[in-house]
C-alpha cells in the first residue's frame, strides 16, 4: 500500500513570532523554519504503517520554495522513502495547495493520504478537507487513532465533548491531531540515508495548475501585549471579579 | 570561507536541539543527576539508537565516520540540556583511546558494544600528583605469571561508576619509562573505587589498582601520541559543550533581564546591563569561532607539522573557552541576582558546568603558559 504524506515548512514552533514593522506580514529574515508539527506527525503515522508491514511505500510531498526541500530531507530522514517538491512561492493559500497535491496524487495514486490537520503558520485548517472533495476521497479529521485493515481505515476522531470512531473505504484522506503519536527523533544513519533518497521537483506548470489568488492578505497584527495581574485580599473579592470583570462564573 | 554546517549536520544538529528541548529539561536532568546511576540508562538507550554512540567511530566497526566537526555539533547541542550521560568518558575518551590506539581485533571486540549501548567505558588518566600533565604520572604495570598488572592509584575518573571497562594510563610493563594504555575490567579483582558526585552533577571516581589484571591497548607501549590525539579530541569536544552552555545562559539571561524590573522598568532597558550583554554574545561567538578552528585543525592529518598544529590549536581552544566560560558564566550570573546561585535555577548549574569543563584536559592558565613556553622555545 502506498502512502502519500503531506508536509509544510513552516515557522518552528520554538520561535517568538515577530510582524514586520508595516504590518504587512510575519517577518521570516533569519527565523529558523522546521516541518509543522501537526505534519510529522501525519509522517511518523505512515513510518508505523510501514513498520508494520501495512505501507509498503512512503512518498512525501511539500509545496513551497527550494528550500522547502530540508523539510522534505527531514522526512525522509524519518523514514519516507522518496519526495516531491511542487515548487511555488506564490498564491500558496490552502484551495491552490489542494488543486496542486489533487494532481499529485492522481499521478501517484496512494492508497492512503496523511496529512497534518493544520499549519502552525495560517492555522487555516483546510487543505485537508479542499483536497478530498477535489479528489472525491472519503475524509477523517482530527484523528487521533488510525488502524488500517484489508481494504479500509478506521480512524478515531477526537470532537467537542468526546470521540467519534469512522470507518472509510480506501483510498481515503486521514488529517492527523496532537495525540495520535509522538514522532521520533531522525537518527544519525538515517539522516545519511535521507542524503541518498529520491527527491522530485516539479512545477505547477507541470501539473497543469494555474494558480490564482482568491484571498488578499490586509494586515498582520501582533496579539495585544498581556497586562500586569494583581493580587486580590480575600476569596470573596476573587470570586466578585471573576463573576463581574472577567465574567467568566 | 564556508562555515555553514552541511545538511547532514544541520539535520543532526535539529534532531538533538529536539531531544534537549522536548526531552531533557532541567528539572528531568536534576532528577538523572540525583538517581543512583547519575544518568539515564533509557536515554543511552536511546543514544545509541540515534546513532550518536556511533557518530566517531570507523565504519567498518559499526560507527558512522563522523569527524571532529560532525562531533562538535552534536556536543553543542548536548551542552545546552547540561547532561549528565556518560558520553564525554565512554566516546569521546575511552572509545577514541581504543579507536586510535587498539589492535583490530580490540577494536572489533569493543567498539560494536559501545555502538550498540551496551558497553560503557571510563578513561583513567590523571593522578594525585600529575595535575594536568597526563606524562606525570606513576602508576606501573608489570609482569607476572606470564601475563600484565597494573598498580596505583587513579583520580577524578569521569564515570568510572558506570564503566564495565576502564582504560588506564601507566607506565610500561617492560620498564622503560613509556607511558602506555591499558585495558581493565572495571570490576576486576585488586580495582578499589570511592565514588562521589562532582561540583556539576555528574560522576567520578578515585580508583586503586592492586595487582590488577591487565591487557595493553594496542602493540605499542608508547601511547603518547595517541593520548596526545584523544586529549584534543577531547578538548574540542568539551568546549563544543562550553559553547552550548554559553549559548543557554546568554539567552537565559537577555530573557531574565526583559522580564525582571527595577524602577517601573525591564533591567534590559540598562545601557550597561546591555553592555555586558554585548560582552557576553562576543565572548560567546569568539569561542565558537575557536571551536570550529581547532575542529577543522585537529582533523587535518598525522604528519609532524599537522599535529604540532593540532596541539596548538587545542591550547589557544582551552585558553579561549576557558576565559570566554569565566566571563558569561559570572556576568548571567551577576545579572540574575541571587537567583543565578540558588538549586532551583539551572544558571548556577551552568556555571559549575563551565567551571568543571575549565579545569578538565588543563585549565586556561596552564594552556597559555604552555603556549608562552612554546612560542619562548621557538
Amino acid at each position: 500500500m502506498k502512502v502519500l504524506v503531506t508536509v509544510k515548512r513552516v515557522i518552528d514552533y520554538n520561535v517568538k513570532i515577530r510582524v514586520k514593522p508595516d504590518g504587512s506580514d510575519v517577518d521570516l529574515t533569519n527565523v529558523k523554519m522546521a516541518v509543522n508539527p501537526f505534519c510529522e506527525i501525519a509522517v511518523e503515522e505512515a513510518v508505523r504503517l510501514k513498520e508494520k508491514g501495512i505501507a509498503s511505500e512512503i512518498v512525501v510531498v511539500s509545496v513551497g520554495g527550494s528550500e522547502a526541500q530540508e523539510q522534505l530531507r527531514t522526512a525522509l530522514a524519518l523514514g519516507a522513502d522518496r519526495a516531491i517538491l511542487v515548487e511555488s512561492t506564490a498564491n500558496t493559500e490552502s484551495l491552490n495547495v489542494a488543486k496542486l497535491l489533487a494532481k499529485v496524487v492522481e499521478q501517484e495514486q496512494p492508497s492512503l493520504v496523511i496529512m497534518g490537520k493544520q499549519a502552525i503558520d495560517s492555522d487555516n485548517n483546510q487543505t485537508g478537507q479542499m483536497l478530498a472533495a477535489l479528489c472525491d476521497m472519503p475524509q477523517a479529521t482530527f484523528a487521533s487513532e488510525v488502524s488500517v485493515a484489508d481494504n479500509s481505515v478506521t480512524v478515531t476522531r477526537e470532537i467537542d465533548g468526546g470521540l467519534q470512531t469512522l470507518s472509510l473505504q480506501l483510498p481515503a484522506i486521514v488529517t492527523t491531531d496532537l495525540r495520535l503519536n509522538e514522532p521520533r527523533y531522525a537518527s544519525l544513519p538515517n539522516i545519511m540515508k535521507a542524503k541518498c533518497k529520491p527527491l522530485a521537483t516539479v512545477t505547477p506548470d507541470d501539473l497543469g495548475v494555474t494558480l490564482s489568488a482568491h484571498t488578499q492578505l490586509l494586515g498582520v497584527n501582533p496579539p495585544p501585549q498581556r497586562s500586569a495581574g494583581v493580587k486580590v485580599k480575600s476569596v470573596a473579592e476573587l470570586v466578585d471579579k471573576l463573576k463581574n470583570e472577567a465574567k467568566v462564573i | 570561507m564556508d562555515f555553514a554546517l552541511n545538511d547532514i549536520q544541520q539535520m543532526l544538529k535539529d534532531s538533538a536541539g529536539k531531544f534537549i528541548h522536548n526531552d531533557y529539561d532541567f528539572e528531568t536532568r536534576q532528577k538523572h543527576s540525583h538517581s543512583e546511576l547519575g544518568y539515564s540508562e533509557d536515554n543511552w538507550q536511546l543514544f545509541a539508537e540515534l546513532g550518536w554512540l556511533a557518530l566517531p567511530f570507523a565504519e567498518e566497526f559499526g560507527g558512522l565516520d563522523g569527524n571532529a566537526t560532525d562531533l562538535m555539533v552534536l556536543m553543542t547541542e548536548l551542552g545546552k540540556g547540561l547532561i549528565v550521560e556518560p558520553y564525554l568518558s565512554t566516546v569521546v575518551l575511552a572509545g577514541n583511546a581504543i579507536q586510535r590506539g587498539g589492535t583490530a581485533e580490540q577494536k572489533e571486540a569493543l567498539i560494536g558494544g559501545i555502538v550498540g549501548g551496551e558497553l560503557k567505558l571510563a578513561f583513567a588518566g590523571l593522578e594525585a600528583q600529575s595535575a594536568t600533565d597526563i606524562s606525570s604520572i606513576s602508576t606501573q604495570a608489570s609482569t607476572q605469571s606470564g601475563g600484565v598488572v597494573l598498580n596505583g592509584k587513579k583520580q577524578v575518573v569521569l564515570h568510572a561508576q558506570s564503566a564495565d571497562k576502564l582504560v588506564v594510563a601507566a607506565r610500561s610493563h617492560n620498564n622503560n619509562g613509556n607511558i602506555a594504555l591499558y585495558l581493565v575490567d572495571a570490576n576486576a579483582d585488586g580495582v578499589a573505587a570511592h565514588h562521589y558526585p562532582t561540583n556539576d552533577g555528574a560522576r567520578a571516581s578515585d580508583l586503586t589498582f592492586t595487582n590488577v589484571a591487565a591487557e595493553l591497548l594496542g602493540d605499542s607501549d608508547d601511547a603518547a601520541a595517541v593520548i596526545q590525539a584523544v586529549l584534543n579530541d577531547a578538548i574540542v569536544a568539551v568546549s563544543a559543550e562550553a559553547v552550548g552552555v554559553m549559548d543557554k545562559m546568554l539567552s537565559a539571561t537577555v530573557e531574565y533581564t526583559k522580564v525582571r524590573k527595577q524602577f517601573d522598568v525591564p533591567i534590559a532597558k540598562f545601557q550597561i546591563l546591555q553592555h555586558n550583554m554585548v560582552d557576553m554574545f562576543m565572548e560567546c561567538e569568539q569561542a565558537r569561532s575557536m571551536v570550529y578552528y581547532a575542529a577543522i585543525t585537529i582533523g587535518e592529518g598525522n604528519s609532524e607539522e599537522q599535529v604540532a598544529e593540532a596541539n596548538k590549536a587545542s591550547q589557544f581552544l582551552k585558553w579561549k573557552v576557558g576565559q570566554a566560560a569565566r566571563l558569561v558564566g559570572q556576568t548571567a550570573v551577576q545579572l540574575h541576582g541571587g537567583m543565578g546561585v540558588t538549586d532551583e535555577l539551572d544558571v548556577g548549574h551552568m556555571f559549575k558546568r563551565l567551571t568543571m569543563i575549565n579545569t578538565l584536559f588543563g585549565s586556561m592558565d596552564t594552556h597559555l603558559d604552555n603556549l608562552v613556553k612554546q612560542r619562548q622555545a621557538a
